[in-house]
């Protein structure tokens, strides 16, 4: 029955390199973009009075990029072809498969991401390392932060999947409309580090930021890479983003299984 | 006990609608009017194994309901479906695995995709053995033409393609059910006759159930031996299309299309 799953985790991944050339040119999107954030930062830095913060700028360079490479994974919207699914009715057709509709479209949702992920924000973060100075990606601080980095990144794929399956179960109520989908992922988006590095916040919020559910997304893999978080403390790290995993799984796979029962499809 | 039975179906579906006149569209993002439309109002009938039942009504009589609730993806409001020995909306999963479904308005194909990716993707889903699932996917490709469309994305077949692709999903693993809503929606004189040929041979052959809802009932006459007519969501005949024929028909001979437009206006639908 896993391997069900599995197959339509490829299908829908081979499926998705249809945009490749889509997803091609928004890595030009995101070079321009974090060009102009390294140049700002750069100012700030060299002006600003006292630390900037926890995070030195090299790091903070490096910390854009990361999150350059992760932006795939930045819970902005539901897999559109779901909501498609949803608001025509042809959820009837996902329906009459022997699948728990929750794995099935978990399975949909993730393997969309991947074409962004190798199109999108791989591109732009190897041609990263060909830019001069002060502007380009740097290695990983340490070999072990790097061997940290790549489990922290499979977790983050996780955590996102199983957030952007709480949303699309919550959508699943067709009636309800994209506004609060917009704001969930407004606020997923600036928690999980994907505008400002969490580290450069104001110190007191530091524990919450850490321990919040979007944290994971982002800010907690570049952390292992920049070397802003020692790998003897990536456990707590991979902790967090594990359980706040579990969390959604288990509200989305609640929400959809109610949602399943009282769903309407609509058409005929 | 027959294959398929239900008794006493109801169903009713909320409508929300604006209020109407003046400041309408402010007053309505606050409340709205629920209208209630009976879609089924108790239906109940039986199929035995291996018939193959037509399933005719004006436009919105409730047939595609009907189907939904049979393939459990709609829970009635009431009154009770047994299926293969299971209530379809509660045992989803198990249920679906034994049955087969065409939608003639949607599709069940992966729309970028190679269809015989489609098809190897069907095989996982449904755990069919290998072996058992080349026999069965050789046999359908050749009965139904299949050879050359294979590599097609599916958005790339025409409509006559694409149906003839679809019926191949829904067999892949050898359902003992099958329904169809409105299959030969849209299909030209030679797909209709193909694909009816198609249906017939594969009830006598494998003694798959099947249930068909057309427009088309020419459809009906060629394939089924039983007919059920259904009306504002209730059922108002059951039965053999001689049978029906010899009721509503005017004249010896008739076109068919007229003797079921009186039946529908002697039933006041
Ligand atoms: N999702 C829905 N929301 C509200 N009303 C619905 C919905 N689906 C169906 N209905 C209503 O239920 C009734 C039966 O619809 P159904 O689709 O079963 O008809 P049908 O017999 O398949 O018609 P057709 O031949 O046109 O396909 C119609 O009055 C329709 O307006
Ligand atoms: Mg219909």
């Amino acid at each position: 029955m896993r391997k069900a799953y599995l197959s339509i985790f490829r299908i829908r991944a081979a499926e998705s390199f249809q945009y490749r050339i889509a997803a091609l040119s928004g890595s030009l999107t995101s070079f321009l973009w974090a060009v102009i954030e390294i140049a700002a930062f750069t100012v700030f830095f060299k002006y600003a009075r006292g630390p900037g913060g926890g995070l030195t700028l090299e790091q903070t360079v490096s910390h854009i990029w990361v999150r350059e490479l992760l932006l795939f994974l930045q819970p902005y919207n539901i897999d559109g072809d779901l909501l498609g699914k949803l608001t025509s009715g042809d959820v009837g057709v996902e329906l009459c498969r022997p699948l728990d509709l929750y794995w099935h479209w978990f399975a949909r949702t993730s393997a969309g991401k991947l074409v962004v992920f190798v199109m999108r924000c791989l591109v732009c973060f190897l041609v990263a390392f060909l830019l001069p100075g002060g502007f380009a990606a740097r290695p990983p601080a340490s070999p072990a932060g790097f061997l940290l980095f790549v489990p922290a990144v499979l977790c983050a794929f996780l955590l996102c999947s199983s957030f952007l399956m709480l949303m699309t179960a919550v959508r699943t109520n067709i009636t309800w409309g994209d506004g609060p989908m917009y704001l969930l992922g407004l606020a997923g988006g600036l928690l999980s580090g994907g505008y400002l590095p969490l580290q450069l916040w104001p110190g007191f919020m530091q524990p919450f930021l850490l321990l919040q559910p979007f944290a994971g997304i982002c800010d907690i893999p570049a952390r292992l890479y920049i070397g802003s978080m020692e790998p003897s403390e990536a456990w707590l790290g991979i902790a967090v983003q594990l359980f706040w995993s579990v969390v959604f799984i288990a509200v989305g796979r609640f929400i959809m299984a109610r949602r399943v029962k009282t769903l309407v499809v609509q058409g005929g | 006990m027959p294959q398929i039975e239900l008794s006493k179906i109801r169903k009713t579906f909320k409508i929300y609608e604006r209020p109407e006149g003046k400041w309408a569209l402010l007053r309505g993002a606050f409340s709205r009017t629920a209208r209630t439309v009976t879609a089924l109002d108790g239906v109940s009938f039986a199929i035995g194994e291996g018939e193959l039942v037509g399933y005719i009504g004006p436009n919105g009589a409730g047939k595609s309901t009907t189907v939904k609730v049979m393939s459990g993806i709609l829970t009635p409001d009431g009154g009770a479906c047994v299926i293969n020995g299971r209530t379809p909306w509660k045992e989803r999963t198990a249920h679906v695995a034994e049955i087969g479904v065409v939608f003639g308005q949607r599709s069940q194909l992966w729309w970028d995709v190679p269809v015989s990716d489609s098809f190897l993707l069907l095989r996982d889903v449904y755990n069919v053995p290998r072996e058992t699932f080349k026999r069965r996917h050789d046999e359908l490709t050749e009965t139904l033409g299949l050879g050359g469309l294979l590599k097609t994305p599916a958005r790339q077949l025409s409509l006559g393609q694409r149906m003839r692709c679809e019926l191949a999903a829904a067999l892949l693993h050898s359902p003992r059910i099958l329904f169809l809503d409105e299959p030969t929606i849209g299909l030209d004189a030679v797909s209709k006759l193909a694909l009816r040929s198609f249906l017939k041979e594969e009830n006598r052959r494998s003694g798959v159930t099947m249930l068909l809802t057309t427009h088309d009932m020419d459809d009906v006459e060629a394939l089924c031996d039983r007919v059920m007519v259904i009306g504002h969501g209730k059922l108002l005949y059951d039965g053999g299309m001689p049978a029906l024929k010899a009721r509503y028909a005017a004249r010896e001979g008739e076109d068919i299309d007229e003797v079921i437009a009186r039946m529908y206006e002697e039933m006041a639908l």
